[in-house]
């Protein structure tokens, strides 16, 4: 017993603990996304590829407006001028000011991945929702085709469709790269999704839900959904990049955005000429945003995972 | 008795993103030769990072060693450097675990892991040490051990391969043996197996035991001492007599009496412990068993009682055991 | 003799797991549940207690078999009149980690069943109705708008006895609703249970593997071997005088928390484990580890018999042994 206590025999008498609720919860309530968002936050990594995709995309939108110069303009007597004050990032073989450019590019780049990554999404959810509910039978030939599908190279289909669809002036428009690369880049989300939702159909809940008499759209909706919806946003977030990549290597490899738009891909095979000639800027210069850009938005997607990870919880 | 264990102080906590987690916070007890010691408590209690702590196999970070020593045959094992921690692992102290495939390869035939121990600890040449695998098996009764050395862990059942580990855990003629949970996955019929088996190897190998579990029916059936722990202190220990025919202390009166028995009157009223033990986030600053203690007086609230002997062997941590205690109604103990 | 609530008849759920193999999980089992009471149903893990509990509320579609409520045999209902019997039949499950939505509020959850009927038309009365039945549970309004995982064990069980509650059904399937608890709080859990049998008329099924629990709570129990049913009587009758020789290894497993008792009992050892329930073969199916087994036991599957009034069991040798 301690000794340095001073007992008092009031301190022996029953204790009141009326105010004592036994399932008082202390600890405060946290809505499920706040909680992502708490722990996302603090993922430094993660939240530089947050700021840094919110900074690309408003520069993509003002940054085109800043140097008061247009991406079309040509200026012949500034012919390859290297960065200075008057052109930020310099300015192309046809004297076009890069800042605008590159910006200009980013735009596009970015609009392809997330319109790419949208329409994946849409294709993945529905298509790997129907096999997840579907009978055996009608799942495994979903499946099936689905891999059939996926074993296409999306290059040979690019080069097939930009031969068939081809503009005057070579190159492809957007909306045949982005045909070319939802053609088969949904089917990893397809896969995503019909796994998740086949898990989610067996788990306890479901069958909870069963029991209490809901209908098979009911349990979609309400748990199997719901509860897919983390690493789907996982997936959206690493298929951005992934398209955007594409994209880049498509134009870097002259199947890419026909002129005079841009994208950083196009912009880079514009500028391998240069890296011969002394002006390596011209190619530099959109390398890094390519990279910029998959460093951002890969990093998001693995801070997004480990904060929607049940395990990591608390 | 000869002690072959003794733990003293241990306080064990555990770094997290919110603070430091008190999962073991200052216990003692010992092991003598040959002796079975319980450790019982719920889930969240520290039974087995008492356990892990005794094999060093917490993580660290994020846990650590916050005060205590354990002696194994009188030496420290906390100031023993992982090579030292490895090779009394693997020769002097055993562990068996709930989940049998956490210590089995799935992907190696039953036969070829236990001789490859074998190999390791006895120098056997391969030959030998197959005949020593199949006498092993036959010892932990798997039936036609010949024929079941050669095949994988898949193919055994829950409790042939609760035997195989078994068998892997006896390899190295262990001093020790912690069995964490070693039948709460299996089937009654099944339990009994097992336990009926670890009795007659610990007679046979003249090994001591410490056996977690949350199952006093398992504690009577086996165990010569018993240490219950609650919210990461011990509350009460002694002989496993003392602690079912004495209790002293009320969270084991509780849990005794909470807990339905076949030679129960069925209308006899299941005693509840109302409520969840504490948050060891914030550790109380009394008695952990406070808020749902019908005994608990004002003292314990923010007062730690100390531990309080019966006999030479029995203790409990509770303030009804003060003289001053007496005097008041509600205190019979 | 008092009309059974639910009269069960050679209900048999059989499983397609492969080539030629045919898991029969539960094969051919009859019993009557009767109003108020708690039926338990034991045995060990894969003797298929849990899918008979599954199917006689028709999650799992029967293989065969008849289910009774009400004078219909609820596997011929369509779908509109299934609704009607999924009102009156629920179902607490063993996990209640995994059987709570960790997506949705406490609120939503126990409105789930009231939202799936349409019961209220507004939302302030079904919330209402949430708080009534929490309180009913020992939670109170606060938690309505907390997560599962926020929740302990024995309080997420309560909510989903809450969810349960909450269409006032008459019976409810209770799948090893206590297993996943620790030992002070499985009282709990029983306690609630009797107390709102007591206060709500209901009935319960009771599935567990932990006899002793089984014994407090039910009033008749069987037990299931294998897909079989092995012997049925009321509860002090089947623990006092057990028939078949499967329940009396079976109590004598269970270890009793009192040395003293342990030390002196007696006991049978099962030999070996429960065998595989894939194509098994026509007789008793607990000859292999029987040790009365005579050549009988291996080719005739003995009858489930009245022995005594309301003991029934299955065994050649009842008499002998």
């Amino acid at each position: 017993m301690k000794a340095d206590l001073d007992f008092r025999p009031e301190m022996f008498e029953v204790a009141d603990k009326t105010d004592l609720n036994v399932d008082k919860i202390r600890r405060p309530s946290i809505k499920f996304w706040p909680d992502v968002w708490r722990r996302l936050k603090m993922n430094k990594l993660a939240m530089l590829g947050l700021t840094l995709i919110i900074a690309m995309i408003v520069m993509a939108f003002i940054g085109v407006k800043l140097s008061g110069y247009t991406y079309f303009e040509q200026n012949l007597k500034l012919r390859n001028t290297h960065p200075n004050m008057e052109f930020w990032f310099g300015t192309d073989e046809l004297g076009r000011d890069m800042f605008t450019r590159v910006w200009y590019g980013a735009r596009y780049s970015l609009a392809i991945g997330v319109i790419a990554a949208f329409i994946d999404f849409v294709i993945g959810i529905t298509y790997g929702g129907i096999a997840g509910i579907s009978s055996r039978r009608v799942d495994a030939i979903m499946m099936r085709v689905a891999e059939v599908i996926y074993s296409i190279p999306y290059l040979l289909i690019v080069i097939l469709l930009s031969v068939v669809l081809t503009q005057e002036g070579g190159g492809s428009s957007m909306f045949v790269l982005i045909l070319a690369m939802s053609l088969t880049g949904w089917v990893p989300m397809a896969i995503l999704v019909r796994g998740q939702v086949l898990q989610l159909k067996e788990s306890e809940y479901s069958l909870a839900s069963e029991s209490l008499g809901a209908t098979k759209s009911w349990i979609l909706k309400k748990h199997i959904f719901p509860n897919t919806l983390g690493p789907i946003l996982v997936n959206v977030t690493l298929t951005i990049p992934r398209a955007i990549f594409a994209e880049a290597t498509l134009g870097f490899l002259g199947l890419g955005l026909q002129a005079p738009m841009s994208s950083l891909g196009t912009l880079a095979n514009d500028g391998l000429a240069g890296l011969a000639v002394g002006n390596a800027y011209q190619i530099i210069i959109p390398a890094i945003f390519i990279s910029l850009i998959m460093f951002s938005f890969n990093v998001l997607g693995d801070g997004l995972r480990d904060a929607l990870d049940p395990r990591l919880r608390k | 008795m000869e002690k072959i264990l003794e733990v003293k102080d241990l306080a064990v906590s555990f770094k997290t993103f919110f603070g430091e987690v008190e999962a073991v916070r200052g216990i003692s007890f010992e092991v003598g030769k040959k002796e079975t010691v319980a450790i019982v408590g719920e889930s969240g209690c520290g039974k087995s990072v008492t356990a892990n702590s005794i094999m060093q196999l917490l993580p660290m970070p994020p846990a650590f060693f916050k005060n205590g020593e354990i002696l194994f045959n009188g030496e420290n094992l906390l100031s023993k450097s992982e090579k030292e921690m490895q090779n009394i692992r693997g020769n002097h102290i055993a562990m068996i675990f709930q989940d049998p495939m956490t210590s089995l390869n799935p992907t190696m035939k039953v036969g070829k892991q236990i001789v490859e121990g074998l190999i390791k600890h006895h120098g056997l040449k391969h030959h030998d040490a197959k005949k020593k695998a199949i006498e092993m098996l036959d010892l932990v009764a798997v039936p036609q051990p010949e024929k079941r050395i050669e095949q994988y862990p898949h193919e055994f059942s829950g409790g042939m391969r609760q035997r195989v580990m078994i068998a892997l855990a006896m390899i190295s003629d262990p001093q020790l043996l912690i069995a964490d949970e070693p039948t709460t996955a299996l089937d009654v019929t099944v339990q009994a197996q097992i336990l009926d088996l670890m009795k007659s190897l610990q007679e046979r190998l003249d090994m001591s035991i410490i056996l977690i579990t949350h199952d006093l029916g398992v504690v009577a059936d086996t165990s010569d001492k018993v240490v219950v722990m609650y919210a990461g202190q011990i509350v009460e220990q002694g002989l496993t007599d003392e602690i079912f025919k004495e209790t002293a202390h009320p969270y084991t009166q509780k849990l005794l009496a909470s807990v339905p028995r076949l030679d129960m009157n069925r209308d006899e009223a299941l005693l509840s412990i109302e409520g969840t033990p504490p948050d060891l986030y914030i550790p109380p600053k009394g008695c952990a068993f406070y808020d749902r203690c019908d005994k608990a007086m004002k003292i314990c609230k923010d007062n730690m009682p100390g531990f309080t002997e019966h006999s030479a062997t029995h203790a409990s941590r509770c303030w009804l055991n003060h003289p001053m205690a007496k005097t008041n109604e509600g205190s019979g103990i | 003799m008092q009309e059974p609530l639910i009269s069960v008849k050679n209900l048999k759920k059989h499983f397609d797991v492969g080539k030629d193999a045919v898991l029969k999980a539960v094969d051919g089992i009859s019993f009557d549940i009767y109003p108020g009471e708690t039926f338990g149903l034991v045995g060990e893990s894969g003797c298929g207690k849990s899918t008979a509990g599954r199917t006689l509320i028709r999650l799992y579609d029967p293989t065969d078999g008849e289910v009774i409520f009400n004078g219909k045999n609820i596997f011929t209902l369509s779908r509109n009149q299934m609704s009607e019997v999924r009102r009156n039949f629920q179902m607490i499950f063993q996990d209640p980690y995994a059987s709570l939505n960790p997506r949705m509020t406490v609120l939503d959850i126990i409105s789930e069943p009231l939202e799936i009927h349409q019961i209220y038309k507004s939302k302030k009365e079904m919330k209402a109705r949430v708080i009534e039945l929490l309180e009913l549970v020992g939670l109170n309004d606060e938690h309505a708008m907390r997560f599962p995982h926020e929740f302990s064990g024995g309080q997420r069980q309560r909510i989903g006895i809450a969810r349960a509650l909450a269409l006032n059904p008459k019976f409810i399937v209770c799948d090893e609703p206590i297993s996943a608890l620790d030992v002070s709080i499985q009282a709990q859990v029983v306690n609630l249970l009797k107390d709102l049998q007591e206060k709500l008329g209901l009935t319960y099924m009771f599935i567990a593997h932990d006899l002793s629990m089984v014994r407090y709570i039910s009033d008749r129990v069987g037990v299931m071997y294998l897909g079989h049913m092995m012997e049925l009587a009321e509860s002090e009758e089947l623990y006092d005088n057990p028939l078949h020789p499967y329940t009396k290894a079976l109590l004598s497993a269970i270890p009793i928390p009192n040395p003293d008792i342990q030390r002196s009992r007696q006991r049978i050892i099962l030999e070996g484990d429960v065998p595989s329930p894939i194509n098994p073969k026509e007789g008793c199916r607990f000859v292999d580890r029987c040790s009365y087994a005579i050549d009988k036991c291996r080719n005739v599957t003995p009858e489930f018999e009245e022995v005594r009034p309301g003991h029934f069991a299955a065994c050649h040798r009842i008499g002998e042994i």
